[in-house]
């Protein structure tokens, strides 16, 4: 029978299958980090349980680790006790950690592919729903909870029920890749298809407009499918994918057979079928920018914020939603978005922190200042990313513009560590959710792109980064 | 199982107003649940009652994996949350550590049943009864693993074999 790429890699990691059931799943990669874990290895020790595989189970700190000043103590007693009891945990079942101090330390969907941990064909979770970013390199990965976080150390498997799969097309050619980013490739679906338009399925995105970006370009597609309600999302290996991969830190040993069996298999065949599908060409598209508290509240940077009549076309409780997020942004239907003026920028998170991401937003900055009204941020991914970016010389572009330049984590996309928003203030973030409230009580998202963010800092308000020499 | 309603007439109720961020470092269930809906309704915590259920419009728990949100939610003293659909991790996470029900319903029940209204669930009939109203809805159905597991009391205690 004719197979999707997730079929394969889904009937290549059944331990058992229940008729008409939920399938038992082995479970190659587990990642770790020191919000969602603490309750599950509690849970092992009460059992007296220890976990399965610790040497397919790799942890990192990211969610509440300070992004600077990290030769103090963490002032938060809270967070500094998750974080020790991650390194007891670690430390008692034997599970390799990259803890603060480590080089290899940062986002952990941003340390997996740079560690070689993430690779074709496996299954990889993590308690954190962006884990769907590994899906670029050809992996079934999605988010779990603290329950399933559990059973996966105890038993290295989930009992699933399988998805359906879910074609995304992306076909022609961006007019600008530099100012039209994959950022805005991933905002233009889910402005689409709506934040549930992906439920219940593995999205597998094909199409020239795919296989033209690079790695960490699909990562950022990838990254945000759950933002369209979907389980998982992926894209097939190939040559850009296998080369990404080579000899890095955990890269296996008998890496170029591994790789000629990938070439061979991990690709959906010609006759699959996909239940549902989608296309969106991309030509024409253009810079996005978010409006409202959830990422399908987007619109084009030259276009104004919609009424809810316009936006909801009829259904009531998207009025209702599209009301409710208008107050709390303190937005007016029929704003141009290039006259919104910003506080904050933040360049950082699992969706947009990666090392292109900041050469990207660096061209935008170089021999500039940020406005005299705005505070700005940028958050490498990981401490590789903050050290590879520094021998290029982009920290001196940032700090020259009086951006600030941290430390890795997950900072300001999440608002649990001191980097948050105040109440009222608005920001041009490159994260993946624009919930209320989510990057501090009271604050007010922007998705955009990179570039869009860097932009915003120095005119102040958005503007449409096409008119901009970014080569 | 007997409750009364307190309805939020929207989409897409995520994980971020469930419980916000800054309280996913708080292992104290008692006190997370003190800043259960805190972002969308300040109010929630000195309204809600033991035993209430919440119903709500399409994909709610969109978001984070934080189990912190069903968690909140049923140390609150939530047993059920009615709604359109659910986001997938929610939905497993109230179902896995037998916080709260997910339960799946129509637009007849969502538009009809309000804010206050005294309901009384049946999982075994997927029958939804509105005491207040005297209405009587249908719910879909758990799919094998879900009612099993919810049978069990949870993923820990669900027994394959």
């Amino acid at each position: 029978m004719e197979k999707t790429l997730f079929e394969k890699i889904w009937d290549a990691h059944i331990v058992v299958e229940k008729k008409n059931g939920p399938s038992l799943i082995y479970i190659d990669r587990h990642l770790v980090h020191e919000v969602t874990s603490p309750q599950a290895f509690d849970g092992l020790r009460m059992n007296n349980r220890k976990v399965r595989r610790p040497d397919l189970t790799i942890a990192t700190m990211d969610h509440n680790v300070p992004t600077n000043n990290r030769t103090l103590p963490i002032l938060d007693q809270t967070s500094a006790i998750q974080i020790q009891t991650l390194e007891k945990n670690c430390n008692d079942f034997g599970i390799q950690l990259f803890d603060i101090n480590s080089p290899n330390q940062g986002i952990v969907h941003v340390i997996g592919p740079q560690l070689g941990i993430t690779l074709p064909g496996s299954t990889i979770v993590c308690g954190d729903s962006h884990t769907s970013t590994h899906g670029a390199f050809g992996a079934l990965a999605f988010g779990i909870g603290t329950s399933e976080v559990e059973h996966v150390l105890a038993s290295q498997t989930l009992w699933l029920e399988k998805p359906i799969p879910f074609e995304i097309r992306v076909e022609g050619k961006r007019k600008n890749p530099h100012a039209v980013t994959a950022k805005d490739i991933i905002l233009s679906i889910i402005k689409n298809i709506g934040t549930s338009g992906g439920n219940g399925t593995v999205i597998e995105y094909r199409g020239d407009g795919i296989s033209d970006l690079s790695m960490e370009q699909r990562m950022t597609i990838c990254n945000m499918s759950i933002e369209a309600g979907a389980r998982a999302g992926l894209i097939a290996p190939d040559e850009k994918t296998f080369e990404y991969l080579r000899g890095r830190k955990y890269t296996p040993k008998n890496y170029e057979s591994l790789v000629d069996y990938w070439r061979d298999n991990l690709k959906t065949d010609s006759d699959a079928k996909f239940e549902k599908k989608y296309t969106l060409h991309i030509d024409d598209i253009v810079p996005q920018v978010s409006w409202g508290t959830n990422p399908g509240m987007t619109c084009d940077v030259t276009e104004s914020i919609p009424s809810p009549e316009e936006y909801s076309k009829g259904d009531q409780n998207q009025k209702r939603g599209a009301e409710k997020a208008l107050e709390y942004m303190a937005l007016k239907p029929g704003t141009p978005i290039t006259e919104i003026k910003i506080d904050r920028v933040f360049i950082g998170s699992c969706t947009n922190a990666r090392l292109e991401d900041l050469i990207e937003a660096s061209k935008v900055v170089k021999g500039k200042k940020i406005s005299s009204y705005v505070r700005a941020m940028v958050v490498p991914g990981s401490q590789m990313v903050k050290k590879q970016a520094e021998e290029l010389g982009l920290d001196k572009i940032f700090t020259d513009a009086d951006f600030e330049w941290r430390d890795a984590g997950c900072s300001m996309c999440l608002g649990m560590n001191p980097d948050i928003l105040s109440p009222g203030e608005r920001c041009a973030s490159t994260s993946n959710r624009n919930f209320e409230g989510r990057q501090g009580t009271g604050g007010r998202t922007h998705l955009v792109s990179p570039v869009m963010a860097a932009a915003a800092a120095i005119a102040g308000h958005f503007v449409d980064v096409r008119e901009m020499d970014l080569n | 199982m007997k409750g009364n309603v307190i309805k939020y007439a929207r989409d897409n109720i995520d994980t971020d107003v469930i419980i916000p961020g800054q309280y996913l470092k708080v292992h104290d269930y008692a006190e997370l649940a003190t800043h259960a809906m805190e972002g969308l309704d300040p109010n929630f915590h000195s309204k809600v009652k033991e035993g209430d259920f919440i119903l709500s419009g399409r994909n709610f728990g969109c978001g984070s994996s934080r189990e912190h949100a069903p968690i909140a939610l049923s140390h609150s003293g939530i047993k059920a949350v009615l709604a359109l659909s659910f986001a997938r991790i929610f939905y497993r996470n109230a179902v896995d550590g037998a916080f709260l029900l997910p339960i799946e319903i129509d637009q007849d029940a969502y538009c009809d049943i309000s804010e206050g209204d005294e309901i009384d669930i049946d999982i075994h009939a997927n029958q939804i009864k509105n005491l207040t109203k005297n209405k009587t809805y249908t719910m879909k159905p758990f799919s094998e693993i879900i009612g099993k597991i919810i049978e069990a009391g949870g993923l820990f205690k669900y027994k394959p074999y």
